[in-house]
């Protein structure tokens, strides 16, 4: 599974609801997985919402995207916008034209196909929902990661989205709960991993806090991961690590919390 | 990917069931100890889900000839058929992977077992499966919809619908709407391992769980009693 040039794994990003974190996510996986001498190509497939370039400051370099390629216009290595800091990092931007149909499922599994040999991994950002547009993110992809957010319309929308996965066959499913605030959970305010593996029961490889520091990274276009110390960054090394195949523990996102509260109680923080 | 983070931990059971298209499949896990299998099967029985009339399969080698004839009597004392599962209808039963409405109308499945009768070359023409099984966790926006009654290998998942003609057994947890008796059938019951639903409906009664409905350890049913919806710890 790593390092086999010949395979590279195909994951979708997906998520029911919209703004959950997916670009996020894929964002900093990928950059992750290149920080392990991972050759990576990000595919942006949320059409008309380009947004994967942003977060990693490529926005500038883009010359062509998707449907230049799937057009037959240039071919695929034309249209990769290597990454400035992480030579093994490349981008398939997305078009910012309006037309969700313009790349369909097909042309994506070809130019997958196409790329395979050429990378260990190739994440694919989806857009939200469960139009053409997911139809054609998930056509490829080996197994998909289900972003969801520690509420109870995200969860109902991860739920339908596994739905929807199983019944096109993707039967390797997995979970990453994003933006979890600790202290509304341990309030009962938010829900808490047991209620989320309650009703999705699928394998979690990440629980991402939520993190102000994601923000302010995105702005720079460095994903969090590549700032050290901070939370979801931590949160992000741990799943790239997990998807390699590691063993690897979830932090203790409470105990944390108490203990920058107790800091934070001694004006240490 | 790798990871073994989570998985959702199982309960060993000893004795497996499983949907085929001709009726059910029994698997054993571990039979050195026949008094336990003996046990859980009866346990499963009582339950009182299982239909008149039902085969009930095993795999040949499955058994010893005496466990085989031992079985075959507990399970012809709730009046259901026992026997050796022929190698070429080893399948499960159609998987219900329509569109977002499923419908198993009850003269479709005949239609559909004749059909699988002759392509398999199996003659059993009086093999008309009673029960549906679904052997997967019904999600959000899926809905099961038939005349006969329901097994639910799985969870049925807040916003998932289960509608039966007859009873509905979930093993596992139910959040959804489940709607048993739903031609009018006043006996009909509704059984799961957590019943925990959005909307419950027997016949043409409904009833609501309680916003503070306290958490139990215990698999529930649920039935008409006096006129009422009840419900009532049990054992399985
Ligand atoms: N862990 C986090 N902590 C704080 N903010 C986050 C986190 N993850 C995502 N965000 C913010 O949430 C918003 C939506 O994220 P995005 O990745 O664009 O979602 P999606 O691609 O699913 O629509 C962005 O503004 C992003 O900065
Ligand atoms: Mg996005």
């Amino acid at each position: 599974m790593s390092g086999n040039k010949t395979r590279a794994e195909i994951i979708v990003i997906t998520s029911g609801k919209g703004g959950v974190g997916k670009t996020t996510t894929t964002a900093n996986i990928g950059v992750g997985l290149a920080m392990k001498d991972k050759k990576v190509a990000l595919i942006d497939t949320d059409t008309g919402l380009r947004n994967l370039d942003l977060l990693l400051g490529l926005e500038n370099r883009i010359m062509y995207d998707l449907v230049d390629v799937t057009e037959g216009r240039v071919p695929y290595k034309k249209a990769l916008v290597p990454h400035k800091k992480f030579r093994n990092l490349f981008l398939l931007p997305t078009s910012q034209v309006k037309d969700k149909s313009s790349v369909n499922p097909e042309a994506l599994m070809k130019l997958c196909d196409e790329m395979k040999s050429e990378f260990d991994y190739i994440l694919i950002d989806c857009p939200a929902g469960i139009e053409q547009g997911f139809q054609t993110a998930i056509a490829g992809a080996d197994c998909a990661i289900v972003v969801t957010m520690p509420e109870i319309s995200a969860v109902r929308d991860a739920d339908k989205i596994i739905g929807e996965l199983g019944r096109a066959d993707k039967d390797n499913i997995k979970l990453i709960v994003n933006r979890i605030r600790p202290q509304m959970v341990e309030q009962g305010d938010m829900l808490d991993m047991k209620d989320i593996n309650d009703i999705l029961s699928i394998t979690c490889i990440g629980q991402v806090p939520d993190d102000e520091k994601v923000v302010t990274s995105t702005n720079r276009g460095e994903p969090v991961i590549m700032t050290e110390d901070s939370l979801a960054g931590r949160a992000y090394k741990n799943i790239v690590r997990r998807i390699l195949g590691e063993d690897v523990e979830f932090m203790d996102l409470h105990k944390d919390t108490f203990l920058r509260r107790l800091k934070r109680a001694f004006g240490m923080n | 990917m790798k990871t073994r983070l989570n998985d959702t931990a199982q309960e060993v059971e000893l004795v497996k069931i499983k949907g085929v298209k001709q009726g059910l499949l029994l698997t054993f896990s571990d039979i050195s100890d026949f008094n336990k299998v003996e046990a859980e099967i009866n346990s499963k029985l009582t339950s009182g889900f299982f239909m008149r009339g039902t085969h009930i399969f095993f795999k040949p080698g499955d058994l010893s000839h005496a466990n085989e004839e031992l079985l075959r009597k507990i399970f012809a004392r709730y009046g259901l058929i026992f026997k050796v599962m022929p190698e070429v209808i080893e399948k499960t039963a159609p998987e219900i992977k329509a569109d977002d409405t499923v419908e198993t109308e009850y003269e479709d499945n005949k239609e559909e077992q004749e059909r699988a009768t002759q392509e398999e070359t199996v003659k059993e023409s009086d093999d008309i499966t009673q029960m549906l099984v679904v052997n997967r966790t019904l999600r959000g926006g899926q809905e099961i919809k038939t005349k006969s009654s329901v097994l639910v290998c799985g969870n049925v998942n807040p916003g998932a619908q289960v509608i039966a003609g007859g009873s509905i057994d979930i093993r596992g947890k139910c959040y959804g709407m489940v709607h048993a008796g739903a031609y009018g059938n006043t006996e009909a019951f509704i059984i799961a391992d957590k019943l925990h639903p959005t909307q419950i409906r027997i016949a043409n009664l409904v009833a609501r769980p309680p916003d503070d409905m306290e958490e139990t350890e215990m698999a529930e049913r649920a039935s008409i009693k006096d006129g009422q919806i009840v419900i009532e710890p049990i054992d399985r």
